[in-house]
């Protein structure tokens, strides 16, 4: 098969890749419509709708506020259980659906439907605007549509986003940094005075941060915790004593709830008990008229079940009944019952929840149109499981209308409610699962797209596949092994281990390889030993996955406690770069005829160098110190008070621009540099250009690793610096093209999971989403986003090309010490020609005979002989389409597994930034340029 | 898996290594065979204890297991002086009884078998100790139980190793990069080390079981490596050079 076919084959099997992520997605996450418009109040026969208890809301939102913060002994909501006590206040556990992050739970909380997966992703590219609710039936909606409807709001900017234009008075805070316990909190509470003396309002939101970033920095158990608690207690008490003694708020209903729990970690998103299950208070006096008080503090009846739990979706219709307004049109939500004793008429209980399951009876016609909803067809006596879910629960809306019709105008709610209660819920449960909505065709169609990449990207590889070598066999192993490991929910979460323990018997691997070859006199020192050892230090800086999450790891039992010699390690690793960069620079500034002699770099050009680089290496160490001490101050305590004084001083979106700015042009800099040395030289010397070098490569290389490194955070910077010697030990291996893949793979993976990552939504890392960026510019955020979680990754897929450069690179110096014996000795160069032919007989097939030939008088003719970056991106690009193809069965086969949402279909969105984003972006997109920097 | 390709500068100026053989006499034949089912034996009714307390019961199995391995490689294995001149002579011409039959068995075998067990012990396992740790055996805590597990790989390894090897560096160096031919004393210890690393393999799982505590899976595979590849190396394999091509 010639260079040209495989290459077509390879190109289309990588096109093949995003069609399978984008068709699979859309199956997989499929976007569910919603009915445009606000709701109306439809005639009814039994009237006008039930007069409100209430006319004003407010709606304090504490993130992250998990049921036992409130309800338990140990709750620093002293006055709020008061009120529970007391009648005043009626508690609930709202249980919020994975994933549990804030964005999909206020869509939940103001629309009453339950937001689909696909808000995980709208959640970080937040300005998006199918995300905004602004088009959307809410509360808040129907609220404002009142007459003199007005809205305000402090806390939370996600609130302004999803409702643009939509509050008259509004003071967004962002959670920019998550160690602001107080400020952010502050700013919200400074409001609410002048506020509660104003009357023009009809509803007020508040969202508080503070406690979130408590558990995100420090766990639920953090000292912190309670103050906190206590701090917001005195917020209920501020607010519910103006609602007593304020006229004009005499009958505002107040609710106190969190939007998602946290789990023993502090983290949320997934469905661990204590993500799920947010506390959820209404209080008013008025309350005490239907309730005599529940006993509080209590212990739940499980886990974090205080008292009745209820679905999140609840508060909308709830809130639409006690407020008077139509229930939200994409409401899934079921009117809390306890509250209908607010009527005292039973025929008004009826209507409100006729109307209530009316709503919903709409969006379940909808989504089952195949299923008779007419009150004219038979009623069946049982509606149990042989029914389809649709048919079931048209015939529980049956059952309801023949008894609203058999009661006639003398509604009783002993007779009359069950059956639309049965109704709601139901449908409720029904709607939320989400089985019934994958597209299993598109499931289908996706997977056999990417089996088709598999199989091109092993057509594209024919030649080397055929041939059966110990080093195919392990990548085949990792193929296998990888496949069968995402079916086991256990695996997905613990990655990790698979990278860890394929990449120690890789290392392994080599050396025995290399002894084989020849006996490394300091066996112990060899270098495929030492890549094992600085392994085994990066596993263990950051403890990951689900099973020993918090247990002790480097940076935590090591950095917090000396952040003087953390800082130090920093500072080595940038001072380490910015030599590096020096070097580059000064190269390129000395003249082409210099560069001939060894070393042979003027002191000016030196001088030179150190007097560009350093500015640009002190303004990024500058920015990490100023960005880490507003970020992540434990790691800057015991720093003099005057550096940290100075520093807090700068403003980081300016320095970071530099910063950015710097690298940018540094590698403008050193391509035109590149360029016109080239040239000069060609003009000079005429046909001698071969002694060419990568230099050009390894500064771009070098400043990437500036770039990557401030997108790291500050605990794993060091770990630069074992990349670093890795990459050094890597390069005293001399490995064949094809075993330089592998390593490249594993040190992606690898390195990805040492950075702190996971397969969970929670452990992605936005603390460097926003350097440099002012405003909201999606492109840009997610660019650093993914920069800043695979920043490893990033780093080994460029050495992976830069060592096939070096490999390429030594094979000409070769050629070259063939003209001028004395250079190498001649056993190095036999050695060196034997590894060649066997790398080369792994490209090529075997009965080409012109093959060897033409590798040993080092012409390589670029149509028949693929190049080395080739087979590297073809051996990538099968492990990528192999890998999602396993992911994409594992979704499709475990589709109605428990965990599907909170192991499998995060594992999915993690496939798509593999595939998508690294493989094509970063080891085809920049590897390309990194190949094309090299000189062969 | 045919003769090596790969080997660029083939140790010379040695003979290359043969084959270890089984003594050639019925004890030795039937007990070659007893004693992987003795061992093995002998961890299924340990495993229990070992699971639920690790370290003395790890620690009192592995004086077992040392006696039925210094049994084993005295009763079925030709020792390392000997070994090196009868492999190149056929089994069946090795019938030269010594002075005293009792004396001879004491000096060649006994002595010798004592000696790996202390080799084993003194050198090998703080080295596969350092192994384990180097492929992710916790460094800060368990150090007894690492200790142990590497005691435990050291003896079903390497006794018969260095019984029949000895301790010439050469030899060594030939057994670390696999060039030896297959025989069921290399196999044993290649299944061993195969056996330990695979042992790693249920420890992620979110079931939640006492054996998958550290390092219970790991001593599991190793026993179960060393009876498997003992097996295939002195049946299925035996000759046979580990090619890399």
């Amino acid at each position: 098969m010639g260079g040209r076919a495989s290459s077509i084959l390879l190109a289309i099997a990588n096109l093949l890749i995003p069609a399978a992520v984008l068709i699979f997605a859309t199956g997989f996450f499929p976007y569910k419509p919603f009915l445009p418009g606000l709701a109306k109040f439809q005639e009814l026969e039994y009237g006008d709708p039930p007069e409100a208890p209430f006319d004003k809301v407010i709606f304090m939102v504490v993130d992250a506020l998990r049921s036992d913060f409130v309800y338990s002994r140990d709750s620093g909501f002293k006055f709020t259980q008061s009120l529970i006590s007391s009648g005043a206040a009626v508690p609930f556990t709202a249980h919020a659906t994975s994933p549990t992050i804030t964005m999909p739970r206020v869509k939940a909380i103001t629309t009453g439907s339950i937001p689909s997966f696909l808000d995980v992703i709208l959640n970080f590219a937040e300005s998006d605007t199918t995300s905004t609710l602004a088009h959307q039936d809410t509360w808040l909606a129907q609220l404002k549509a009142k007459e003199n409807g007005k809205l305000i709001m402090y806390g939370d900017d996600t609130w302004l986003k999803l409702f643009p234009d939509t509050f008259s008075r509004a003071d967004g805070t962002s959670s920019f940094f998550v160690s602001d316990f107080t400020e952010v909190d502050n700013n919200v509470t400074r409001h609410v005075p002048e506020e509660l003396l104003a009357s023009d309002w009809n509803a007020m939101i508040m969202h508080y941060l503070g406690l979130d970033h408590i558990g995100h920095k420090a766990g639920p158990h953090s000292s912190n915790m309670l103050p906190k608690q206590i701090e917001m207690d005195g917020i209920v008490k501020d607010i519910y004593d103006a609602i007593e003694n304020e006229a004009h708020l005499e009958s505002t209903l107040f609710v106190l709830c969190g939007d998602h729990g946290m789990n023993d970690g502090g983290n949320h998103g997934g469905s661990a008990p204590g993500e799920t299950s947010p506390a959820l208070v209404f209080m008013s006096p008025k309350l005490r008229t239907i309730t005599n008080g529940t006993e509080c503090p209590t212990t739940p009846t499980r886990d974090f079940d205080y008292y009745t739990k209820i679905e999140q979706s609840d508060i909308a219709p709830t809130l639409a009944g006690l407020l008077g307004f139509p229930v939200p049109l994409n409401n899934l939500g079921v009117f809390i019952p306890e509250f209908l004793s607010f009527w005292s008429s039973g025929a008004d209980q009826v209507q409100l929840l006729l109307r209530n399951a009316m709503q919903i009876q709409t969006i379940v016609k909808a989504t089952f149109p195949n299923s008779d909803f007419s009150r004219s067809s038979q009623r069946s006596s049982h509606c149990e499981s042989p029914l389809s879910s649709g048919d079931e629960l048209a015939c529980k809306w049956r059952t309801a209308l023949e008894i609203l019709e058999i009661a006639g105008q003398d509604l009783d709610p002993k007779v009359c409610l069950p059956p639309l209660v049965e109704f709601c819920k139901s449908a409720q449960d029904t709607m939320s699962s989400t089985a019934s909505n994958y597209d299993l065709s598109r499931l289908a169609l996706g997977s056999a797209v990417s089996f088709v990449s598999v199989i091109l990207s092993l057509a594209a590889l024919r030649p080397q596949v055929s041939q059966i070598t110990s080093t195919g066999v392990f990548f085949a192993l990792i193929l296998v092994l990888y496949g069968l490991m995402m079916f086991a929910s256990s695996y997905v979460e613990e990655e990790q281990h698979f990278w860890y323990w394929t990449a120690s018997a890789w290392f392994f691997y080599l050396f025995l390889f290399e002894s084989r070859k020849a006996w490394f006199g300091n066996f112990a020192l060899h270098p495929a030993l030492m890549l094992l050892a600085l392994l085994r230090v990066t596993r263990r800086w950051n403890q990951t996955g689900q099973k020993h999450a918090g247990a002790p790891d480097i940076v935590h039992s090591a950095f917090l406690n000396t952040p003087l010699v953390l800082w130090t390690l920093i500072g080595a690793t940038y001072l380490d770069i910015t030599f590096r960069l020096a070097r580059h620079i000064a190269q390129s500034l000395s003249e082409s005829k210099d560069n001939e002699a060894e070393n042979g770099v003027p002191d000016i050009a030196r001088i030179g160098g150190a007097l560009t680089v350093l500015p640009l290496g002190a303004m990024a160490f500058l920015f990490k110190l100023s960005f880490t001490a507003k970020d992540a101050p434990e790691l800057v305590a015991g720093m003099t008070g005057t550096i940290l004084g100075w520093v807090e001083g700068l403003s980081l979106v300016g320095i970071a621009r530099l910063v950015f700015w710097g690298i940018g042009t540094s590698m403008v800099w050193l391509v035109v540099s590149h360029w016109r040395r080239k040239r000069g030289r060609k003009g000079e010397q005429g046909v001698e250009s071969t002694q060419e070098d990568l230099d050009l490569a390894i500064g771009l290389f070098d400043l990437l690793s500036l770039f990557l490194v401030t997108q790291t955070r500050a605990q794993n910077i060091p770990l630069y610096l074992i990349f670093r010697a890795q990459l050094f030990f890597l390069t005293h291996l001399n490995l064949p093209p094809i075993q330089i893949t592998i390593s490249s793979l594993l040190l992606s993976h690898t390195s990805f999971f040492a950075l702190g990552n996971s397969n969970a939504i929670s452990s992605i890392d936005l603390s460097n989403a926003y350097n440099g960026v002012a405003g909201y510019n999606v492109l840009a955020v997610g660019l650093l986003v993914f920069m800043g979680n695979w920043a490893g990754p990033i780093y080994w897929a460029s050495v992976g090309t830069l060592l096939l450069g070096l490999y390429e690179e030594e094979l000409s110096k070769e050629k070259s010490a063939k003209q001028d014996p004395i250079k190498i000795k001649p056993w190095v160069a036999a050695e060196r020609a034997q590894l060649k032919m066997q790398a080369d007989a792994d490209l090529k097939t075997p009965q080409d005979p012109s093959s060897i030939f033409t590798l040993l008088t080092g012409l390589s003719e670029s149509e028949q002989v693929p190049s080395y970056f080739f087979s590297h991106i073809a051996w990538l690009t099968l492990f990528t389409s192999f890998s999602l193809l396993a992911v994409m069965a594992a979704c499709t086969a475990l589709r109605t597994h428990l965990f599907i949402w909170t192991v499998f279909s995060p594992k999915y969105l993690y496939a798509m930034a593999w595939g998508v984003a690294f493989h094509l972006g970063i080891s085809i997109g920049w590897g390309s340029v990194m190949w094309w920097a090299s000189p062969y | 898996m045919s003769s090596t390709t790969t080997v660029t500068k083939p140790p010379k100026a040695r003979p290359t290594a043969s084959t270890v053989d089984i003594l050639n006499n019925d004890t030795a034949r039937i007990y070659t065979h007893i004693h992987p089912i003795l061992v093995l034996s002998l961890y299924v009714f340990r495993f229990k204890p070992i699971v639920a307390d690790p370290v003395p019961t790890l620690l009192n199995t592995l004086i077992l297991l040392g006696i039925l391995q210094v049994a084993y490689v005295s009763v079925c294995l030709p020792a390392t002086g000997t070994a090196s001149t009868p492999s190149v002579v056929k089994p069946g011409a090795r019938k030269k009884p010594g002075p005293s039959k009792l004396e001879s068995n004491v000096q060649g075998r006994i002595i010798p078998a004592f000696l790996s067990l202390l080799l084993s012990t003194m050198v090998g396992t703080p080295l596969i100790g350092i192994m384990l740790i180097l492929f992710g055996a916790p460094l800060t805590t368990h150090f007894p139980h690492t200790f142990l597990c590497a005691a435990h790989i050291s003896l079903l390894a390497s006794i018969p190793l260095i019984y029949v090897h000895g301790v010439d560096g050469e030899r060594w160096r030939e057994i670390v990069a696999l060039l030896l031919p297959i025989d069921e004393v290399f196999g044993a210890a290649l299944g061993t080390f195969m056996g330990a690393w695979l042992g790693a393999v249920p420890i992620p799982l979110d079931w939640d079981r006492e054996w998958q505590k550290w390092p219970v899976t790991i001593v599991t595979g190793a026993y179960i490596g060393f009876a498997v590849g003992k097996l295939a190396g002195g049946l299925l394999f035996k000759g046979r050079k580990i090619s890399f091509n």
